[in-house]
């Protein structure tokens, strides 16, 4: 029911145990391939309870919170089980993909890519802890000038990464702030995520050096750090946490600590990932441009 | 001039001396707020850091004062206005205490507009093309209002019902096509209905001045067509006023005044209701007073709003749109208890 789960049944060679899907899988028919062709069952929010009932499936696989309990209430009468996890997290992707692989007898391809993942994410962790240095950053949300705060996939991602979160403090996940604040916080990296990004269906950077540039000409940001160094970055959804963060935090940390991971290739883990996990050749752009050539 | 001509005469002076001195009260209260806000800010800057920064180029500060806190400061108080002065007009011309620009369709029309060229246009990224979407789609429920009413003799009840209807189609196709978008657009989305004065900059602000200001000296000038309609359609009929006319010019007026208050902000709910009934419990139904008066504070009602949601939870922001009725509301029952008499 969401693209989390079904990014992580394909890594466990099980999508033949697919029956139905999140309707919105037709908008990223190049990564999806042969399973946006799978009878949709509405979104991970809001259900179609009839398409689901009449597809008989043996499990539901939902977000812990999303959609409520009354999916369970909703399934009992046709006997179909609910399971819960939340795969887009990245502290408990790893433990959830082992559950999942045991549930649909996968154990060996669970652990395969636990080991990669764990051993990809560990390596990056080893070279943080070499330095005491941590950035301050400030991710914006989708929408502008809502900061990426506690308890956010993002934020997460920002600390995996070695990076501070100047919304760290702030009391909820995702805060509306001022450009005010902004400035006066004087942060040394931005990151923003891309709302409508593609990434595999795009040729060049052009409509995320767009953003950038938006970015880069909002009032009095010329006078912060990340501005003035250039060290502002705008990245597709896609490997914005998810199964996919991996991905995201190894951009992240090459832009949080460039000579430390200047060795580090973001595009080679990915297409490691897709062509290893996933089955899909890596093709499309994810980042900005970044001068001096550490984006990509 | 007989004795209880002169006696009524004189006592209109006295009334008219007290309503200008209130105006007056309401642009100095409305300037106070607005320097008070003009001192609210992250980065901690005082009035004498505000007033050197805004006298000469102090850098970083400057740019602060000059790009971020006044053109916010100056939006919220040129919002709050337009959506004060387009309430009192569509009260006065539908003689309705509930119409607004918000009940009559034309925030939900201006709503829907912005939502389309968010999913279909990309628009997240291009205030331009929000406000575009927003301004031409109000200009449209005007239209629709006008001509429903041109064919049903512009009665006050005809474009009150025509409004309704249009709200709630207008609602229903913003919520279409919310279920139809992403998980990002569907949060922008929200957030538009929140409004915000984040992307208030000096071109929006001439644009959004423009919009307010250019029909305001026209609709102060029929102030006195609007008091002859308090009073009903065959009595402003009966004293010379055209009234199907003036019902219909004052719409457009006022569709065009809410548009451009609300096109670059996103929805500022509940202003455009409750300004001219405060106003006119303070002063009464003197349109000449009532118009540019409910504008003040209207305008005074969003700086306020938007100063207290950036401080009483600083460096977050509580959204614009959800601050005015937390502020406007408790003033109103304080007047609406206060108040000896019907005053509408």
């Amino acid at each position: 029911m969401n693209s989390d789960t079904v990014e992580v049944i394909r890594t466990l060679d099980a999508e033949d145990r697919v029956v139905g899907v999140f309707s919105e899988i037709v908008r990223e028919p190049e990564f999806w391939g042969a399973l946006a062709d799978r009878p949709k069952v509405g979104s991970w929010r809001d259900p179609d309870v009839e398409a689901i009932a009449a597809l008989k499936p043996d499990l539901v696989i939902a977000y812990t919170r999303n959609p409520g309990p009354i999916l369970e209430r909703k399934m009992a009468p046709f006997g179909i089980q609910v399971l819960r996890l939340d795969l887009y997290k990245v502290a408990a992707l790893e433990r959830e993909v082992l559950v999942l692989g045991r549930l649909l007898e996968r154990d060996k391809e669970a652990a395969r890519f636990c080991a990669w993942h764990h051993q990809r994410l560990g390596a990056i962790q080893e070279r943080i802890a070499q330095t005491d240095r941590r950035p301050s950053v400030y991710m914006e949300s989708y929408t502008d000038y809502h900061a990426v705060g506690p308890s956010s996939g993002g934020h997460e991602m920002c600390v995996l990464a070695g990076g501070r979160n100047i919304a760290a403090v702030l009391a909820i996940p995702y805060p509306r702030v001022t450009a005010e604040w902004v400035v006066s916080q004087n942060p040394e990296v931005i990151v923003k995520p891309a709302v409508y990004g593609n990434g595999y269906s795009l040729k060049d950077a052009a409509p995320f050096n767009k953003r950038r540039e938006a970015l880069l000409g909002r009032p009095v940001w010329g006078h912060i750090a990340a501005v003035t160094s250039g060290n502002v970055h705008v990245l597709d959804s896609s490997i914005w946490t998810g199964p996919r963060a991996i991905i995201g935090i190894a951009y992240l940390a090459r832009w949080f600590h460039s000579k430390l991971f200047s060795d580090l290739d973001p595009e080679a883990l990915h297409k490691e990932y897709l062509e290893t996990f996933q089955g899909v050749a890596y093709h499309g752009v994810f980042v900005s441009d970044y001068p001096g050539g550490a984006g990509r | 001039m007989s004795a209880t001509a002169e006696t009524l005469y004189r006592r209109y002076k006295a009334r008219a001396g007290v309503k200008t001195l209130v105006l007056v009260l309401a642009v100095f209260l409305l300037a106070v707020g607005m320097v008070v806000g003009l001192c609210v800010g992250a980065s901690g800057m005082g009035l004498g850091q505000v007033l050197a920064s805004l006298l000469k180029d102090t850098g970083r500060d400057h740019g602060i004062v000059w790009l971020i806190r006044l053109p916010r400061i100056i939006m919220a108080a040129l919002v709050g206005f337009g959506l004060g002065l387009a309430g009192s007009v569509f009260q006065a011309v539908l003689r309705n205490p509930l119409a607004s620009p918000f009940t009559l369709g034309v925030g939900s029309a201006a709503g829907f507009g912005a939502v389309s060229v968010i999913l279909f246009m990309g628009g997240g990224f291009q205030t331009y093309r929000v406000a575009a979407g927003a301004f031409l789609l109000t200009l449209l429920s005007a239209a629709l209002i006008l001509a429903v009413a041109r064919m049903k003799s512009a009665s006050s009840e005809t474009m009150i019902l025509t409004g309704i209807a249009q709200m709630f189609l207008f609602s229903s196709l913003t919520s279409l096509f919310q279920y139809m978008g992403t998980m990002e657009q569907v949060h922008e989305v929200v957030f538009w209905f929140f409004g915000s004065l984040s992307k208030a900059g000096w071109p929006e602000i001439g644009l959004t001045a423009i919009m307010i200001l250019v029909p305001f000296p026209f609709l102060l000038s029929r102030a006195w067509d609007f008091n002859l309609l308090a009073s009903g359609d065959d009595s402003a009929l009966a004293l010379g006023v055209n009234v199907k006319r003036l019902r219909m010019t004052s719409v457009v007026a006022a569709s065009l005044v809410t548009a451009g208050g609300i096109c670059f902000t996103g929805v500022i709910g509940f202003v455009g209701l409750v300004a001219p009934h405060i106003t006119r419990m303070v002063i009464g139904n003197d349109h000449q007073f009532l118009l540019p008066v409910s504008g003040l504070v209207g305008a005074l009602l969003v700086v306020v709003a938007d100063t207290l949601g950036r401080s009483i939870w600083a460096p977050q922001v509580i959204p614009i749109g959800i601050v005015t009725s937390f502020v406007g509301v408790p003033f109103f029952f304080y007047l609406l208890m206060k108040r000896s008499k019907e005053y509408w």
